[in-house]
């Protein structure tokens, strides 16, 4: 009784997606005997069902089996990065080896997707592939191959147009070569799920079980997740990306009520088939003459964001024991203040650099006099603007890690950046030509937006850090698909999101300096006077609690603060740079223990580090300025994967 | 004059011109249509944006590279390097005027529009040409380039006329399974009906990088001839012969299909010249309905 229930409702989305198809095809129909009509039909409007079923079908059952065998229910092609990976790969192929895409683009975008992975895997392996740290290792890889992606299409124009189409994700088909690509990998895939049925079922209890069941579990892990790539990335390949398919339909597959594996392994691929089919009819539906005015996969990534959260409450979070032990004590500074004037000394090192040093049409230049009054009018802002965004962004850094206790939580995971980068998209897609008021306006409207999002996933589980990174994370995605669905219309909106998406200072002006730096006084002031709470935090709830910290206060200012600043300086900077990320590390490596030293290091740091990517941003292809959003994150990639490596022996 | 006579001396022409007009000016241009027609007219500047991407993709009339200094990507262009050229005068179109706080702290910024959503560019083109050579004091030299670009135009008519029966769809691809089409209000558009055809694409582009539409709308007009405007996408080699409908379009059948090399899209009177150049001479080979 209760089964036909929840079969229900699926079964009328099915019918309902049947019902707009035959609209398509009476639409499509030939008059007489039209030979062209014919062959659009046979060729176009058929195989387009088709696809929309398998590639569905296929999404659905690439993310049940990367969340079985990661026992992680947030694993999908784009939490994991698999999409952004391909992307890039797909765009660095068409400008430096077109011939790589005649040849094959199903294998450009397989490297690209399973390099993603790759990374993600070795990044985490040494706290054995804990799902959190998974999540936000895959959204930190999505978000540098996606801002890297973004300064390839800026810096060649309209030679991408085809990576907008392709990052829309469109299902319009004109042969059944694509079907029969997602058809035959759907096929081998289901084929081998079903074989695999055993260790697959194994796999998601925890390793010691599997290892004393005799899994060879490395080897069947490893095998499925290349599995489940391939898939994901032939979907990719042949119509671009379609988000969150992957992430819903086993999700809803469970809510529905399939309890055992097998059961799964037949209702994922079913919903999602039944979720695309339905999405890509009512894109049809509303396309018009001059073209579809939504692409299948943004109007997937804007119908799969609110469902995200619906779904979030709902899924049993953690299959794995869950990561409380505290950040490993570290090295403490005999003298921290002879530490922090080290570090301040650096950082005006840094600006006296970036004020007088610089390239010009004859070259190197020491400015002075008159140049020099000149060229301080951009290069002051600039400056400014970027160590302000560098100090708020290491002093929520510093914040989110005594919260959560995790090293790898950043300002960028609680998904307030992406989120004022939607509230930026929102106020664009209604002005184009809107001015700087109201995209600054429309910025923090999206960030404070995400941050209640946030606030309210996190309240229900008493903003306990894992709730409040996956809610994060979860937020952030949403956003995320929310402005790739707007860029991949290719207007000049989208030439502006990619300005901003790759994070930069060249417009910087005397405005934005003076805005920054009052944010910046607003901001951290107030997070000086937590400095007693971030001592104890870390220490977990029960102690914090013992020690007479209002847990729930303190935890909820921290991360409102924290919130602020991260949005505050996403408007400037982007939403990307792992500025946030590393500052804190770097005070701690430099013996700065005690949250208040930590803090004032960490900003000092961070406020350092951004002024030197910023005037490497603008000297090292000079005329041409990079984005110093981008520059930071290259600069603070290399240094993630050395302290994941060496978090590894303080584990083990 | 002959047609071929009369095309030989302006190219002549046009060889001869580059030198700078007027040495005491130092101009510098952001826009890429301003650009070309400030070459066009025989004016160096001392500055412009993204040559790189400019040789691939305007690539007519050449910029001399020794001469002019590179100022980066046209939406961030390098107001430090812009600041020790030092130039008397910076031209921008409306497609950067939000920059112009900025650049007016340099020298005085002249903007001249060269594209309007919805309405046909050439003649806004015209006037921007004419306009440009007043304030760089060679008025009659633009006034003689505009004559002369109608001119080459209308001859270039004369010689399609045969061709006229059938509509023309313009198009990039996106790959192999999308375009986007330019109506009437494009420069492409608009130069085609100065050809005398008739475009195929009956909606309005609103803007270049308009949304993709798939292949088989080109079935809308089954008769129309295509010309692909290049650069199209690598894989596009490969997928559009596999195509179905693509191969079972009537042009594709009856030869009625033509690449270009790369015009620019939001071009100035040059990139019109090179457009009606290059259509008219894909066009001719056509077999006549």
């Amino acid at each position: 009784m209760k089964g036909q229930r929840i079969l229900l409702p699926w079964a009328g989305l099915g019918l309902l997606a049947a019902m707009l198809f035959a609209m398509e095809l009476r639409a499509a129909w030939p008059q007489g005997d039209d030979a062209l009509q014919w062959i659009i039909l046979q060729n176009a409007v058929l195989p387009r069902a088709v696809v929309a079923i398998l590639a569905g079908a296929a999404l659905g059952l690439a993310g049940l089996l990367l969340q079985r065998v990661l026992r992680n229910a947030l694993a999908e092609p784009s939490t994991l990065g698999i999409s952004a990976g391909a992307q890039l790969a797909m765009a660095t192929a068409t400008l430096y080896a077109p011939a790589l895409m005649g040849w094959s683009v199903g294998f450009v975008a397989f490297a690209g997707g399973i390099a993603a992975v790759a990374i993600i895997l070795a990044l985490t392996w040494r706290r054995g592939l804990e799902p959190v740290s998974v999540v936000l290792a895959g959204m930190m890889v999505a978000l540098t191959a996606n801002a890297a992606s973004a300064a390839l299409i800026l810096a060649n124009g309209d030679y991408l147009f085809s990576l907008f189409i392709w990052g829309g994700g469109s299902l319009v088909q004109q042969s059944w070569d694509p079907a029969i690509a997602i058809g035959s990998r759907l096929a081998i895939g289901l084929a081998a799920a079903i074989l695999l049925l055993r260790p697959l079922g194994i796999l998601g209890l925890d390793d010691a079980s599997a290892r004393s069941l005799g899994v060879a579990l490395h080897a069947s892990r490893f095998a499925i997740v290349a599995l489940a790539v391939w898939i994901a990335t032939t979907v990719a390949a042949e119509v671009g990306i379609i988000g969150f398919v992957g992430l819903a339909a086993p999700a809803l597959a469970t809510l529905s009520g399939a309890r055992t594996l097998r059961q799964r392994i037949v209702a994922a691929p079913l919903i999602g088939a039944i979720l695309l089919w339905v999405t890509d009819g009512l894109v049809q539906l509303a396309s018009g003459a001059g073209g579809e005015r939504l692409p299948t996969g943004a109007a997937t990534a804007l119908l799969g964001g609110p469902l995200l959260l619906w779904i979030l409450p709902r899924l049993r979070m953690m299959e794995w024991p869950s990561l409380t032990t505290p950040m490993a004590a570290s090295r403490r500074a005999a003298r921290p203040v002879a530490m922090l004037l080290v570090t301040l000394v650096a950082l005006i090192f840094a600006m006296v650099v970036a004020l007088f040093a610089g390239s010009g049409p004859y070259g190197w230049t020491i400015a002075t006099g008159d140049l020099l009054a000149d060229l301080s009018q951009w290069r002051i802002p600039r400056i400014v603007v970027a160590a302000a965004a560098g100090a708020m962004l290491a002093a929520a850094g510093v914040m989110v890690q005594r919260l959560t206790g995790n090293p790898l939580a950043s300002p960028e995971v609680l998904g307030v950046g992406t989120g004022a980068g939607a509230g930026l998209t929102a106020v664009l897609l209604i002005n184009a030509t809107a001015g700087l008021f109201w995209q600054i306006a429309g910025a923090a409207a999206g960030a404070l937006g995400a941050l209640l999002l946030i606030l309210g996933v996190a309240a229900r589980g008493k903003f306990g850090p894992e709730r409040l990174l996956l809610g994060g994370v979860a937020i952030g995605a949403a956003a995320s698909a929310i402005i790739t669905a707007v860029v991949a219309m290719g207007t000049t909106t989208s030439y502006t999101l990619l300005t901003w998406l790759t994070g930069s200072t060249a417009q910087a002006d005397a405005t934005q300096a003076f805005t920054a730096l009052t944010l910046m006084a607003v901001l951290i002031t107030p997070a000086l006077l937590t400095v007693r709470w971030l001592d104890i935090l870390p220490l977990g709830g029960e102690t914090a609690k013992s020690l007479g910290v209002p847990l729930i206060r303190a935890r909820f200012l921290v991360v409102l603060l924290a919130a602020l600043m991260t949005a505050s300086a996403a408007m400037f900077v982007g939403p990307l740079s792992f500025i946030g990320l590393i500052a804190p590390h770097l005070a701690r490596l430099l013996g700065l223990g005690r949250a208040r030293d930590h803090l004032i290091g960490a900003v000092l740091l961070g406020a350092a580090l951004m002024v030197v990517s910023d005037w490497l941003a603008r000297m090292v292809a000079f005329p041409y300025q990079l984005p110093v959003g981008l520059f930071a994150s290259l600069i603070g990639g290399p240094y993630l994967v050395y302290l994941l490596s060496r978090g590894a022996h303080q584990r083990g | 004059m002959t047609r071929r006579a009369f095309l030989a001396s302006g190219a002549a022409a046009l060889a001869a011109a580059p030198v700078r007009a007027d040495v005491s000016r130092s101009i510098a241009i952001i826009d890429w249509a301003l650009l070309e027609t400030a070459l066009a007219l025989g004016i160096v500047p001392a500055a412009a944006s993204e040559l790189m991407q400019y040789r691939n993709l305007v690539v007519e009339p050449e910029v001399p590279d020794t001469v002019v200094a590179d100022l980066g990507l046209r939406g961030s262009p390098n107001f430090e390097m812009l600041r020790q050229v030092e130039p008397d005068l910076i031209v921008i179109s409306q497609f950067y005027d939000y920059q112009r706080p900025q650049l007016e702290r340099i020298a005085p910024v002249l903007s001249l529009p060269v594209y309007d959503a919805g309405t046909p560019p050439y003649a806004l083109v015209e006037d921007s040409t004419l306009k440009l050579g007043e304030a760089l004091g060679i008025a009659e030299k633009a006034r003689a380039y505009v004559t002369d670009t109608a001119r080459e135009i209308a001859l270039r008519r004369t010689a399609l006329t045969s061709h006229r029966a059938r509509p023309v769809f313009i198009i990039n691809l996106g790959d192999s399974r999308h375009f986007r089409a330019f109506g009437g209000d494009s420069m492409f558009g608009d130069v085609l009906g100065r050809l005398g055809m008739e475009n195929a694409w009956s909606d309005t582009t609103s803007y270049s990088a308009a949304a993709p539409v798939g292949i088989e709308a080109l079935a809308r007009v089954p008769d129309a001839g295509i010309v692909i405007v290049d650069p199209s996408p690598p894989e596009v080699a490969r997928g559009l012969p596999r195509n179905a409908i693509w191969n079972a379009l009537p042009a594709v059948r009856e030869g009625r299909v033509a690449t270009i090399a790369p015009v620019s899209h939001f071009g100035g009177l040059p990139s019109a010249r090179r457009f009606a150049r290059l259509t008219e001479s894909a066009m001719s080979q056509w077999p006549v309905a």
